[in-house]
């Protein structure tokens, strides 16, 4: 009886395997969700190559390059959103923090990589603003961050002005480190897989990741059990930060400039990008994988859109709508409705 | 010198704006001992338990380890000054994450910079979810918590205790949710840790299991204790009596 199963039945068997598989993975709408959409791009591209031009080295070197930026900084906020906080003042601090970077080369005429440590380090000290005053008072971080925001914004323009900044070094190996490229590879594509590389160890094989998720999920299981969620709320916070300048460094390397009101409405792309990833508003639940297929995700809904030629308000539509999908899509996943 | 209490704490007082949970009191745990701490809902058994574990800290008191006054303000301390650990109502664990790192939270098996030893902490959670307390149905040390049935949830919680025991473990209804083999085999299992110099407090709402496996028992009031007798000296009525008066 057993050996006579017809193929069909395997094929709704290794479905349902699949699809368990799949359950079973924290990121795993995300993940079903992008290859599906890749899917169907790649197919398009491959039957229209002329008119849908998707697979054209070009058009995948500027989908590569464009997502690096709010990639990085999303990895930031995903982790804090994972402890269970927010940072919305992640996009202005990308701006001033890349500012403080042009200023260490322009004014001080530091080399690139130092300046590129010092607007780390302060992003990172913004970081522990951030938390301190969240740790100290116990004011919900949307509401610190909320008014951080508005803080890192005035001190852009106090401290440069509201002209756009011009980026320029001399050293050709800087160059080529932040703006050279592989094939259709560019350099800042690679700084967000090494930002993805580096956070996946730390969050998914670290105590201290096992400690955010503790934070996020329960926190007062985490204090009950020793974890002091104060301190890790510190460490989120100046990842945040940390990534939040990067970003801003990185994204003004490739471009050249850098415009102070520039950053500012990232942050809650981050966030979306996050909430496309898997990560959960309420702390707990997240992956470093689906942060990054989240920001993935949006820049290939806006390249396919461009590409279709849809007019611009449509990217927001799009993403807007993505945001809802994916968080129901993750909410099926997880209980099975 | 006469037997001293392993762990003593004198006139605690805790209290929540003007609600007293804690009231002026003495507890103590001798060397292989097993406290019931009973009394009725909101008398205040969790507080001093919370507080004992230094999850509350108390407004007044002190506290005595091994005949020495002792300061305890975080879990961290209880566990490395006094060897407690706990089992906590609520179980304290996290829905979203596996049984592996629940077990193992805080207190993950790590190599020296810190990365986790996946591998042996998920070897070590079959361990101590087959031995000491094995409860049913658990088939995977990767299975998340919130897919877990309210006992499961609480076998959890107490392998984990089982695991990182040291010198008393503090039991705050832990059968709550378990079957009757299953509270039988905790209860044994109770009374089985005097013989490893462990002793425990195990707080329950049922006085026949707490007769079955306690040597003393404690009952509070509205924040107070108002009896404490050996077994020996008293009997079921006596103690049911006192913890249903009000
Ligand atoms: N964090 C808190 N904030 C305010 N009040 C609290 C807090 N924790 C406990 N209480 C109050 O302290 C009193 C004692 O609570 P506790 O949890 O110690 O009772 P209990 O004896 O464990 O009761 P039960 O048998 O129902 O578990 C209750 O009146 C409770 O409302
Ligand atoms: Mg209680």
């Amino acid at each position: 009886m057993l050996l006579y199963v017809n193929s069909k039945h395997w094929g709704v068997f290794i479905m349902l395997k699949f699809v368990d598989n799949i359950r079973s993975k924290p990121a795993g709408g995300i993940i079903l969700l992008f290859v599906s959409i890749q899917i169907v791009a790649i197919i398009g591209g491959l039957l229209y190559p002329d008119s849908f031009r998707y697979l054209n080295p070009a058009n995948i070197a500027v989908l590569l390059k464009s997502m690096s930026a709010l990639g990085i900084m999303a990895i930031g906020v995903g982790i804090l959103m994972i402890t269970g906080e927010f940072d919305l003042s992640v996009g202005t601090l990308y701006t001033f923090c890349a500012i403080v970077t042009a200023t260490v080369v322009k004014e001080y005429a530091m080399s690139p990589y130092f300046a590129m440590l010092v607007g780390v380090f302060v992003g990172m000290l913004a970081g522990v603003m951030h938390a301190s005053i969240v740790n100290r008072f116990t004011i919900p971080s949307f509401i610190v961050t909320l008014g951080a925001m508005l803080l890192w914004k005035g001190a852009t323009l106090l401290y440069h002005g509201a002209k756009s900044l011009r980026y320029k070094y001399e050293s050709a190996t800087y160059k080529t480190v932040l703006t050279g490229d592989i094939g259709v590879v560019d350099a800042s594509f690679l700084w967000f897989l090494g930002v993805g590389a580096i956070f996946y160890f730390v969050l998914h094989h670290h105590k201290i990741g096992n400690h955010f998720y503790a934070v996020g999920g329960n926190p007062e299981a985490a204090v009950a059990i020793g974890i002091n969620p104060k301190r890790v709320k510190l460490i989120a916070f100046m990842i945040a930060g940390g990534c939040a300048a990067l970003s801003g460094v990185v994204a003004m390397s490739r471009v050249g400039s850098v415009q102070p009101g520039g950053g500012l409405g990232l942050e809650l792309e981050a966030i979306a990008a996050c909430v496309i990833g898997g990560c959960a508003l309420m702390g707990g639940r997240g992956s470093i994988i689906g942060i990054m297929l989240g920001t993935a995700l949006i820049y290939t809904i806006q390249d396919l859109l461009l590409l279709l030629r849809a007019p611009g308000f449509y990217f927001d539509m799009f993403v807007g709508g993505l945001i809802v999908i994916a968080a129901v899509t993750n909410v099926v996943i997880r209980k099975r409705i | 010198m006469e037997n001293v209490n392993y762990y003593e704490c004198k006139n605690v007082t805790k209290s929540y704006g003007n609600l007293t949970a804690l009231d002026d009191v003495n507890f103590s745990i001798g060397k292989n001992e097993v406290v019931g701490l009973l009394g009725d809902n909101g008398a205040g058994k969790s507080t001093l338990i919370k507080m004992m574990s230094g999850v509350v800290t108390p407004d007044t008191g002190k506290i005595f380890v091994d005949g020495k006054e002792t300061r305890i303000s975080t879990r961290k301390e209880s566990e490395e000054v006094a060897g407690i650990e706990t089992i906590y109502q609520n179980s304290a664990l996290c829905d979203d994450m596996t049984i592996t790192r629940n077990i193992f939270m805080g207190r993950e098996i790590t190599t020296n910079l810190g990365f986790m030893d996946h591998k042996k902490m998920e070897e070590t959670s079959v361990d101590v979810l087959e031995s000491g307390v094995h409860i049913s149905g658990i088939d995977s040390p990767l299975k998340e918590i919130g897919a877990l049935s309210g006992g499961q949830k609480q076998a959890v919680a107490i392998a984990r205790a089982v695991y990182f025991k040291r010198k008393i473990l503090l039991l705050d209804e832990p059968t709550s949710a378990l079957s009757v083999r299953e509270t039988e085999r905790v209860l044994q299992y109770v009374t089985e840790l005097k013989k490893e110099d462990v002793s425990s407090v195990i707080v329950t709402h049922n006085l026949y299991h707490a007769f079955q496996v306690c040597d003393r028992f404690v009952v509070m009031s509205h924040g107070k204790v108002i009896f404490e007798k050996n077994k020996s000296d008293t009997n079921l009525e006596e103690v049911t009596e006192q913890v249903i008066k009000v």
